[in-house]
């Protein structure tokens, strides 16, 4: 409680400052609008559902572009890690298209799918494949042998080993870049939306920015706070909450 | 023997005045609402003379380390007061060092030693030629020659140790304050460190508090031995360690002195 | 005589068959020279501005945009590291505000700091520092919480003033979080770097691959991303040879 008294201190000081010399008259900033105009525009967003709409597109690119990377990465991870020949042959590779930003790819992404759907979701899939693919590799490296020789002797095919052995085994450190992933896609297509797309939360920034509707920006990034938060909340508890329904359902 | 007279007859007035450390009815007692509220220590007294070698010997978690957090002044007793040399102590100073038992939490891991050594002087305000000196002297002193230019890290227990002393000695201290500093080593290395520290004492007319769980070293070392226990803790008693200076790790132990008071402390210890 | 690691061989053997698959589709005219320029194509790019000296410049640009504004964001980011790490007044009153803030990308900022400053080099150090500032900032937050507490009571018991305490036993200690912070925010430097470039037409790698792709000159857009890559590594492998440097007492071990 005394926590959360203290942590309101400088934003309410903060807005206060701000709504108080916004109207008197000292802070007379065509760029900075003032607290109580851009909680207005913020209701009227949420209001006519222009942000939710926004919202919704910004997860919608980002939500496939996870599950793509998530596939790929796992499946590649745990082949790569079964082996550990196979790694260490593709690993240089991985190595070297790692450090290219996705962002850099927008381009090239642009040219290839123009602007649209297919274009973000591929660099957020792109962005969020390498924490995925390395941790997958790292997490199927871990599992005790034991249980590899069992699925040997059990003759189980690579599927059943996935789902059966590979994946339990591995979920723990696996849901944790999964997590780290879901960061990047949100970051990720949000940039997209601002830099080049015209659709979603970031492309609604610009819009707002370029029309001088400041109140409607800030706003918009103030709405951008909270659902990365409650993202990064909800994030933190799906884990535990998965691992009990998976045993609820045993 | 003959020491021990002279020192009684001729200073007992003076001395009795002027503590190097007391405590008078010292008590101590963590957590603030009345429900969390532990009493950890009560009604300690305690005085300590100037060159005393005070051993103070207790159980495991019978709060020996709080009292000597009291004595340097890192912690304030909740009653009675702790004195140095006749001042109330009101924090932590360079006169009172203390050494931890834990050494490699209390060194710096990225100095060498000879750089620990200066913090130390670092403190109080050398120049680095000026610490030169000191640094050499204190490295022989406690056979750290060689390792003058070595880390923490890659030394052993002992040596480790050493250095810890070696940096206490340079803060210039009136008091040494050792909690259970021979604890984590082994038998050979802390036998050796014993001799060193008794050595070290009688040449600097250092006064000691010292720390242990162990019987045989408080009465080997001490001049006095008081004995900590009960919940919450008190003195139970102080007894004269008696016997013959310069102590011997062989014969000194054999000693029916040595015995008969092993005997008796070890019946005070076992009462709780 | 050093043995030769067949496994190192055929690693260096599948990148190339990629690479010459990637060859063999682009001569086969399978996937558009448009899109998919032969490596070969993208090496001569290369090899070309190499040869006339125009390559260095975009480098140069970009560079320093990076460092600049990772310097700014790791000094901020560790002052306030320390201010939040040794107090917990400054904690309590700073972190649920920055807890607030942090999952806002930095991208996010550009709309804003576009309106204050244009589009400007100045926009785009703020941005990278604004996004740069998070890894340092929560690596030095554990860094000067964690120091033992052993030291810091023989930091009392010595004298030391907060400042020194700070200076000589703090920082140091937390010297090793603190660089790991500094590695991700350097990576992130790059990244915000060539965002900015792109918005904001500032000279610079990001813009030439924006400018290619604009002129469908598609071989000098890889030519621009290989440089990319390379940048990358070459600023995450100079500050691992520092942090060796720095950190060369964890490694002494008898």
């Amino acid at each position: 409680m005394r926590r959360v008294l203290i942590g309101s201190i400088l934003p309410a000081l903060f807005i206060a400052v701000w709504e108080i010399s916004s109207r008197t008259g000292t802070l007379t900033l065509e760029s900075l609008s003032r607290p109580s105009d851009i909680l207005l525009a913020g209701m009227e967003g949420l209001g006519d559902g222009s942000i939710l709409l926004a919202t919704g597109q910004t997860f919608e690119t980002a939500l496939l572009g996870l599950t793509i990377a998530a596939i790929t990465g796992i499946i590649s991870g745990a082949v790569l890690g079964l082996s550990p020949v196979l790694e260490r042959v593709v690993d240089p590779t991985i190595e070297a298209l790692r450090p290219i930003p996705a962002v850099a790819l927008m381009p090239l992404a642009l040219m290839m799918f123009g602007f649209g759907v297919s274009m973000e979701t591929t660099i957020v899939a792109y962005a969020c494949v390498w924490p995925i693919l390395i941790v997958t590799i790292s997490a199927v490296q871990a599992i005790e042998p034991r249980l590899l020789e069992l699925a040997d002797v059990l003759e189980m095919t690579f599927v059943e080993r996935l789902r059966k052995i590979i994946l339990p085994a591995a979920f723990a450190r696996i849901n944790v870049s999964l997590r780290v992933a879901a960061g990047i896609a949100l970051v990720v297509a949000v940039t997209v939306e601002i830099v080049l797309n015209p659709r979603g939360l970031g492309y609604s920034l610009i819009l707002a920015q370029q029309s001088l509707r400041v109140d409607v920006m800030y706003a918009q990034l103030l709405w951008l706070c909270v659902i990365g938060y409650a993202l990064n909340a909800l994030l933190r508890n799906i884990g535990p909450a998965a691992i009990v329904l998976s045993r609820a359902s045993q | 023997m003959q020491l021990r007279a002279e020192r009684t007859v001729a200073g007992a007035a003076t001395e009795a005045a002027i503590f190097a450390v007391s405590m008078h009815q010292v008590g101590l007692s963590f957590g603030v609402s009345p429900l969390e509220r532990r009493l950890v220590l009560a009604d300690i007294t305690l005085d300590v003379r100037e060159g005393e070698f005070l051993c103070i010997v207790g159980p495991s978690g019978s709060g020996k380390t709080t009292l000597l957090r009291l004595l340097a002044g890192l912690i304030k007793p909740t009653a009675g007061e702790v004195r140095f040399r006749g001042q109330v102590v009101v924090g932590p100073s360079r006169e009172r060092a203390i050494i931890f038992q834990d050494y490699s939490k209390a060194l710096l891991p990225w100095r060498n030693v000879s750089g620990n050594i200066a913090l130390s002087l670092e403190a109080q305000g050398m120049r680095a030629s000026e610490q030169k000196p000191i640094i050499a002297a204190l490295l022989a002193k406690m056979g750290l020659e060689q390792a003058a230019n070595q880390y923490p890290g890659q030394l052993s227990g002992g040596m480790q140790q050493r250095v810890q002393i070696a940096r206490c000695l340079a803060q210039h201290p009136n008091i040494l304050l050792m909690d259970e500093p021979f604890g984590a080593l082994d038998a050979i290395t802390r036998q050796a460190l014993q001799d060193e520290i008794l050595l070290l004492s009688t040449e600097q007319h250092m006064t000691v508090v010292f720390i242990t769980h162990d019987l045989e070293e408080a009465i080997y070392l001490g001049d006095r031995v008081a004995v900590l226990g009960d919940t919450p803790a008190r003195i139970i008693e102080t007894i004269d360690a008696d016997l013959p200076r310069p102590r011997d790790q062989l014969t000194t132990r054999e000693d029916p002195g040595f015995l008969a008071l092993r005997h008796r402390l070890f019946g005070l210890l076992r009462r709780d | 005589m050093r043995t030769i690691d067949p496994i190192k061989i055929a690693a260096l053997g599948f990148a190339l068959a990629l690479i010459l698959t990637w060859q063999l589709l682009a001569e086969l005219k399978l996937i558009s020279p448009i899109f998919f320029p032969s490596p070969w194509r993208a090496g001569t790019v290369l090899v070309a501005r190499f040869l006339d000296g125009s390559i260095w410049a975009p480098i140069v640009a970009t560079g320093l945009r990076m460092l600049l504004g990772w310097a700014l964001a790791s000094f901020v980011g560790v002052a306030i590291g320390a201010a939040i790490g040794s107090s917990r007044l400054a904690r309590d009153l700073l972190e649920p505000t920055l807890d607030f803030i942090r999952p806002l990308p930095a991208s996010a900022m550009i709309p804003v700091a576009v309106l204050f400053l244009g589009l400007s080099n100045a926009m785009s150090l703020s941005v990278i520092a604004f996004g740069a500032i998070w890894p340092v900032l929560l690596a030095s937050v554990h860094g000067f919480s964690s120091v033992q507490p052993e030291l810091r009571q023989v930091s009392d018991v010595l004298g030391f003033s907060r400042r020194e305490f700070l200076q000589k036993i703090a920082l140091p200690s937390a010297f090793p979080d603190i660089i790991a912070g500094l590695r991700v925010s350097l990576a992130i430097s790059l990244i915000l770097a060539v965002i900015t470039e792109m918005q904001a037409s500032l000279p610079g790698l990001g813009w030439d691959i924006f400018y290619a792709q604009r002129v469908y000159r598609s071989a000098d857009l890889y030519g621009g991303l290989v440089l990319l890559g390379v940048m990358g590594f070459a600023a995450n492998h100079a500050l691992t040879l520092f942090e060796r440097r720095i950190l060369r007492w964890r490694n002494l071990h008898d």
